[in-house]
């Protein structure tokens, strides 16, 4: 299995998938399409679970501007952590600006949503 | 009997079962959702507002900087920044009975105090100088109208356009006797016409290191006689028509005396 990387562009985060555990987004978030866009990053998300996740997985999403497609599409990722929770250690860093208030209240609602997932908010 | 109705209940016992976490996957989805949009909305409401905060600061900002330019540019030649706020005042309604839109008539209220701003660049023994310019002083002078368009002509704004126009052309006159283009009639920009007018009615009406002020019947004598001469005789007439809401401005915006 082949690390993803995708890089960021006007409106999409720079994407780093890594076969070693380290998942990263990075930047913004409100593609025209945003399921299409992100299709691969589940495919591959799904296929590391099934086939060779690391010992740890910890994944860090720093995400300064999204559009309410993509909150939902995080849920949807989220739903994809926690399905692997029991059989694998993950980890979720949410991280934000201690300004920007909709980046906040997205991780209070992650985490609330995921009682089962271990989210931490840090702000920068 | 009783083996086939057990089975039966235990059918549907499995049915509602999946029914159950099926609409419990529903419930939680449609929940989801609506946090969704609930936190969207909100996020909308805030990011219009900072929009409309950031539109009115970007808007005051520009009022203050082209302001406080025409008052650096009036300051320099020991004028009080009541006169740009009155020459202000006068073309706006000046334009609004010209015809032009509100809005046009607020750009060129905000615009028309840079008329002068060329003169920063005009040396302060000239500038300052009491008594006649000779004709090389008036040469010098002069240049503050072609200054301070290449001042402003670069911006892109409109507001700064408008600048530019009113500080190139505020000392054209209608017969085509002004500087420094020599422009004639409509050739002038009705920006340039408003405020030629604007300014020398505040400017007679006010003491000058060279002179005192002028009494209102020795300025409508010559604005009587500078119709269609020195300028537009539209708004000449404009002037005499609504003279009391010019004198109303020049009350309001009285020089304090020091």
């Amino acid at each position: 299995m082949e690390n993803l990387k995708i890089e960021a562009t006007k409106y999409t985060p720079e994407i780093i998938l890594d076969t070693n555990g380290n998942l990263s987004l990075v930047g913004k978030s409100y593609p025209e399409n945003t399921f299409e866009f992100y299709a691969p990053v589940m495919a591959w998300i799904e296929n590391y679970f099934e086939t060779n996740p690391a010992e740890k997985t910890l994944v860090n999403m720093e995400i300064i501007y999204f559009n309410s497609s993509s909150s939902k599409l995080f849920f949807d990722f989220f739903d994809l952590f926690e399905e692997n929770s029991k059989d694998n250690s993950i980890e979720i860093n949410w991280i934000y600006d201690e300004e920007n208030e909709s980046a906040e209240e997205a991780g209070e609602d992650f985490i609330e949503d995921f009682e089962d997932l271990k989210i931490k908010l840090v702000t920068k | 009997m009783d083996t086939h109705e057990n089975k039966l209940i235990s059918e549907i016992e499995s049915l509602q079962k999946q029914f159950l976490s099926t609409t419990d996957k529903l419930v939680k989805d449609v929940k989801r959702q609506d946090k969704i949009m609930a936190r969207s909305d909100k996020r909308q409401q805030r990011e219009y507002d900072e929009l409309m905060a950031l539109k009115i600061e970007i808007e005051e900002t520009q009022r203050e900087v082209v302001f406080t330019m025409g008052a650096i540019g009036e300051s320099r030649s020991k004028e009080t920044g009541n006169h740009v706020k009155r020459v202000a005042e006068y073309s706006k309604i000046m334009a609004l009975h010209y015809g032009l839109s509100e809005k046009e008539a607020e750009m060129l209220k905000q615009a028309s105090p840079m008329h002068d701003i060329g003169k920063v660049a005009i040396p302060d023994a000239v500038l300052n100088k009491p008594g006649r310019f000779n004709d090389e002083e008036r040469k010098i002078m002069d240049t503050h109208a072609q200054i301070g368009y290449d001042m402003l002509k670069m911006s892109n704004r409109t507001l700064l356009k408008t600048a530019a126009t009113v500080a190139y052309e505020h000392h054209e006159k209608w017969n085509g006797t002004g500087y420094p283009n020599k422009l004639k009639g409509e050739e002038i920009h009705i920006y340039g016409r408003i405020t030629a007018l604007a300014d020398v009615f505040d400017a007679l009406g006010s003491d000058r290191v060279y002179k005192k002020a002028w009494n209102d019947e020795k300025i409508f004598k010559l604005f009587k006689e500078e119709r269609g001469e020195h300028f537009d005789p539209k708004l000449i007439d404009i002037f005499f028509d609504n003279l009391d809401d010019f004198l109303e401005i020049r009350d309001s915006f009285k020089d304090t005396v020091s």
